[in-house]
């Protein structure tokens, strides 16, 4: 068999030049041996390195003699059969196989591969060698992550602003941002149930939340002044946002801070022209105006009508119109009882009221009578005339004379000979005699009331003086022990069950009535002071007082009444 | 003494961070807003917008490393600042918001702008650790130094193991072939290299042959292959030529592995000094998107 081996070996500039020769044998070898058909001078390349065996004309079969393998038209092969035309590479040496040349039954064409070719394709088989090679990038994961974040949390919520149906189904759909992912804080607790619903308060985009938001449910909110009579910007152009900012948890709607009241509350004379007497106040702790109370009084008409007082004015006495000295109720040792030596406490006689804030009414019936029995007969001991209804007392007093007179046999030396007489079963009296009996009766009773009334009973704690009018035979000044007494202030005994009554009200030693066992400001002070207090209760201007506290005006009919006194401003909302 | 970014101009930035620190703070503390510390008082707005303002800035730090005309402060300033003033952007944000959280876009800018400044931190400490390592690993060579080295050993060893023996040709020339450095990112950033790792154990088998003969051939052999061959070979047929033709050739590669294990660490350490900024430019950008978001979103619903 002969093989046309031809070599081509290039000299610069693109001139080649070819070398033939002739080999005879079915197997043609290639290798760094000097015995191979085709000696390749190359270290890279074993001694023995591969076989070509011309298997028919134009096929050819390629093996490899090493481990690595051979490349045979770029693949990496250990035994292959190829036609005409394939390329072994072996090192820098490239070998073409030919169809069989005339005259030959083999043929293969010997190159040297170019070095720029052997640059390229070491640099294709290079691994990376720095992660800018890798798959790692900056720019597109930058754009990617820029644009997720755009249109998840702000563009689609922002869309559901304008959209009700979308605003409506994007809550629902799983991992994607509504327009809750939007909200700053936590909104309070109250406003949760429309809280997802951001047009509930925030009607147009870049406005202000308005008032008429919050008055579609705060309709009955009382206001705090009346702006038309107290000429103030601060009243009148008060937000309901500036004091109320939500999204800020629970803590944030209710505001506490002393300065919210108390940089309104200085100067307010002469700021209002004179129509606030409002004292300066800026800290409970070091300035803040004496208590006033409200203490009792009554009209001419009997009408309960408090006068607002000063504590601390001189000469100042409570008008309960009760006569009772605490001092001797309160006696350690006891006082005596029908039922033995009682020891009395504040409790006998005040027990708070169902809210906890102030006091229940005194009870007659519960806390006095057992001691101050309103008995008017000595014959009759447990007889009693009723309580505070002077009519009902005139008529009992009267039926019960009138019975013993018309049933004889009072041993009243001075009453007439008929009344004193026993009466015998089935006696009837005479027209004559029933006359003079009833008429005993009837002084007898008036006697007696007039006894209750001006003498034993009565006058022992209530001021009695005849009555004035047809009907009324006396009159009894009205009392009132338990009430009101802070009207502008939230005080409540039910957070103050860690005192002791004695700690506040002096009533031990108070041996008058009159004595106002209401204490003043300096009674609080021991324990309170103003919001910065360290070593006492940070006491706000809300802790005593309310903002919406008007008993006659309602905030949103302000609005609406300044609204129409107005003309609509172009644009922007008002601070 | 080396004057870095971080000791830049007497440390002029970090004296401005600190006092942009301390300014801000006593202004929280002395702040007693309506309510609970938040971003909407007037000095959540101040603060606010000096966060966002600086943030701005910081991101166009990266326009400014491109822009080599840039005249204004030397570039090693503007990274000082950059470094300093982005630390100062944890407080300034976290006072901003009086520490309120939340699972809103708002928290989110927060998240993402904490993760920016963290990942800067690493690239930080990158810089300021690493050239030194990498000058250190490179022994005053370059790396294309070490990588002609790698080829010229490499001839070196195919001529030396072609006078012991054909096998050891081949083997050798298998093992060239392997060698590659370089790879994935796992790779690049754990200084693999294929180069056969067996070369340097393979000295310390040669010389256990030498004492305990045969029995080196019942070492496991499946992880080191030229190794075993070669260990193989000398136990076989190798006269005291060979031999010393061969462990030549042990000296050669394990000088190579010693070369390819450098270039692997260095090409480590110039990965771990750019990795984080995989993590730092996309997340700025997420950032931007988060703060404009914030911004608006703060204002569309006043």
């Amino acid at each position: 068999m002969r093989w046309l081996i031809r070599r081509v070996t290039r000299k610069g500039k693109g001139s080649v030049a070819y070398e033939e020769d002739i080999h005879y044998g079915d197997v043609l070898t290639v290798g760094r041996g000097a015995d191979q058909a085709i000696f390749v001078p190359d270290l890279r390349v074993a001694l023995e390195h591969a076989r070509i065996t011309a298997v028919a004309a134009g096929r050819y079969k390629v093996e490899s003699l090493i481990l690595a393998g051979i490349k045979v038209d770029g693949q990496i092969t250990y035994a292959t059969t190829v036609g005409a035309g394939a390329v072994v590479e072996i090192g820098t040496t490239r070998l073409q196989l030919l169809e069989p040349p005339t005259d030959f039954d083999a043929g293969v064409e010997v190159s040297v591969i170019d070095k720029s070719e052997l640059k390229a394709e070491a640099q294709s088989r290079a691994k990376p060698t720095s992660l800018a090679q890798t798959w790692l990038a900056r720019r597109a994961p930058s754009w990617i992550l820029f644009t997720l974040v755009a249109v998840f949390f702000l563009g689609l919520p922002m869309a559901t602003h304008f959209l009700p149906d979308l605003r409506a189904q994007l809550p629902g759909l799983p991992l994607v941002p509504s327009q809750n992912a939007w909200q700053s804080g936590d909104l309070q607790d109250a406003h949760h149930f429309f809280g997802s619903d951001c047009t509930a308060c925030h009607e147009k985009p870049f406005r202000w939340v308005r008032d008429e938001s919050c008055a579609k449910c705060h309709a009955a909110t009382p206001a705090h002044a009346d702006p038309a009579k107290f000429n103030l910007p601060e009243l009148g152009d008060a937000r309901c946002a500036h004091c109320h900012r939500d999204h800020n948890g629970t803590d944030g709607l209710i505001v506490r801070d002393q300065i919210l009241c108390a940089d309104c509350h200085q100067g307010l004379k002469d700021r209002t022209a004179g129509a606030s007497l409002l004292a300066d106040v800026s800290d409970f702790g070091h300035d803040h105006p004496q208590f006033k109370v409200d203490l009792p009084a009554w009209s001419a008409e009997g009408r309960y009508t408090p006068v607002r007082t000063l504590l601390g004015t001189p000469g100042l006495a409570e008008r309960s119109g009760l006569k009772f000295p605490h001092d001797v109720h309160l006696d350690p040792k006891g006082i005596k009882s029908p039922s033995g030596d009682k020891v009395l406490g504040c409790e006998s006689c005040h027990q708070p009221d169902a809210g906890g804030a102030g006091m229940q009414p005194v009870d007659f019936e519960l806390m006095c009578r057992e001691c101050h029995a309103l008995t008017f007969d000595v014959t009759e001991p447990g007889r009693q005339v009723p309580h505070a209804k002077v009519p009902e007392i005139i008529y009992m007093l009267d039926e019960f004379y009138a019975r013993r007179a018309l049933e004889g046999g009072v041993s009243d030396v001075t009453s007439p000979a008929i009344v004193q007489q026993r009466r015998r079963p089935g006696q009837s009296l005479t027209r004559q005699e029933q006359f003079e009996a009833l008429a005993w009766a009837r002084e007898k009773a008036r006697r007696t009331a007039e006894t209750l009334f001006t003498g034993s009973a009565c006058t022992v704690c209530h001021a009695v003086s005849p009555g004035r009018e047809a009907g009324e035979p006396w009159r009894v000044a009205p009392v009132r022990v338990a009430g009101v007494w802070y009207a502008k202030a939230h005080f409540t005994h039910a957070s103050h069950t860690t005192m002791q009554c004695k700690d506040c009200h002096d009533a031990a030693t108070s041996k008058a009535s009159t004595d106002l066992l209401i204490p003043g400001i300096a009674n609080c002070q021991q324990c309170h002071a103003g919001e910065a207090s360290t070593d006492k209760v940070p006491t706000t201007c809300i802790g005593c007082h309310g903002y919406h506290d008007s008993d006659h005006l309602i905030l949103a009919e302000l609005q609406q009444r300044a609204k129409a006194a107005t003309p609509p401003k172009a644009s922007g909302g008002s601070h | 003494m080396h004057d870095s970014f971080l000791t830049h101009a007497r440390k002029r930035w970090l004296w401005v961070a600190l006092v942009l620190l301390a300014g801000s703070l006593v202004a929280y503390v002395w702040h007693d807003p309506i309510g609970p510390p938040n971003g909407g008082t007037w000095l959540g707005y101040t603060l606010g917008t000096i966060g966002a303002l600086l943030i701005f800035w910081l991101t166009s730090f990266g326009l400014r490393k491109r822009t080599y005309a840039n005249r204004v402060g030397s570039l090693r300033g503007w990274l000082s600042a950059h470094v300093y003033l982005g630390t100062s952007l944890i407080l300034i944000a976290l006072l901003h918001s009086g520490f309120q959280f939340g699972w809103n876009v708002h928290t989110l800018a927060l998240v993402l702008m904490l993760a920016v400044i963290f990942s800067g931190f690493f690239g930080v400490y990158a810089y300021l650790r690493y050239p030194s390592l990498m000058t250190r690993n490179r022994d005053s060579a370059t790396r294309q130094a070490m990588l002609d080295e790698i080829a010229d050993i490499d001839q070196n060893a195919l001529a030396l193991a072609d006078g012991i023996d054909p096998k050891i040709h081949a083997i050798v020339l298998r093992s060239i072939e392997n060698t590659r450095l370089g790879g994935g990112v796992w790779s690049l950033l754990n200084a693999k290299d294929s180069s056969d790792l067996a070369l340097a154990k393979a000295r310390q088998m040669l010389d256990a042959k030498e004492k305990a003969g045969d029995e080196a051939k019942k070492v496991s052999t499946r992880e080191m292959p030229t190794m075993f061959a070669m260990v193989d070979f000398l136990a076989g047929h190798a006269d005291d030529k060979q031999g010393e033709a061969l462990r030549k050739l042990i000296d050669l590669l394990s000088r190579k592995k010693s070369l390819a294990s450098r270039v692997a660490k260095d090409i480590q350490l110039q990965s771990l000094m750019e990795i984080w900024l995989y993590v730092h430019v996309p997340l700025t950008f997420a950032l931007l998107a988060a703060l404009v978001a914030h911004i608006i979103v703060v204002f569309f619903y006043w």
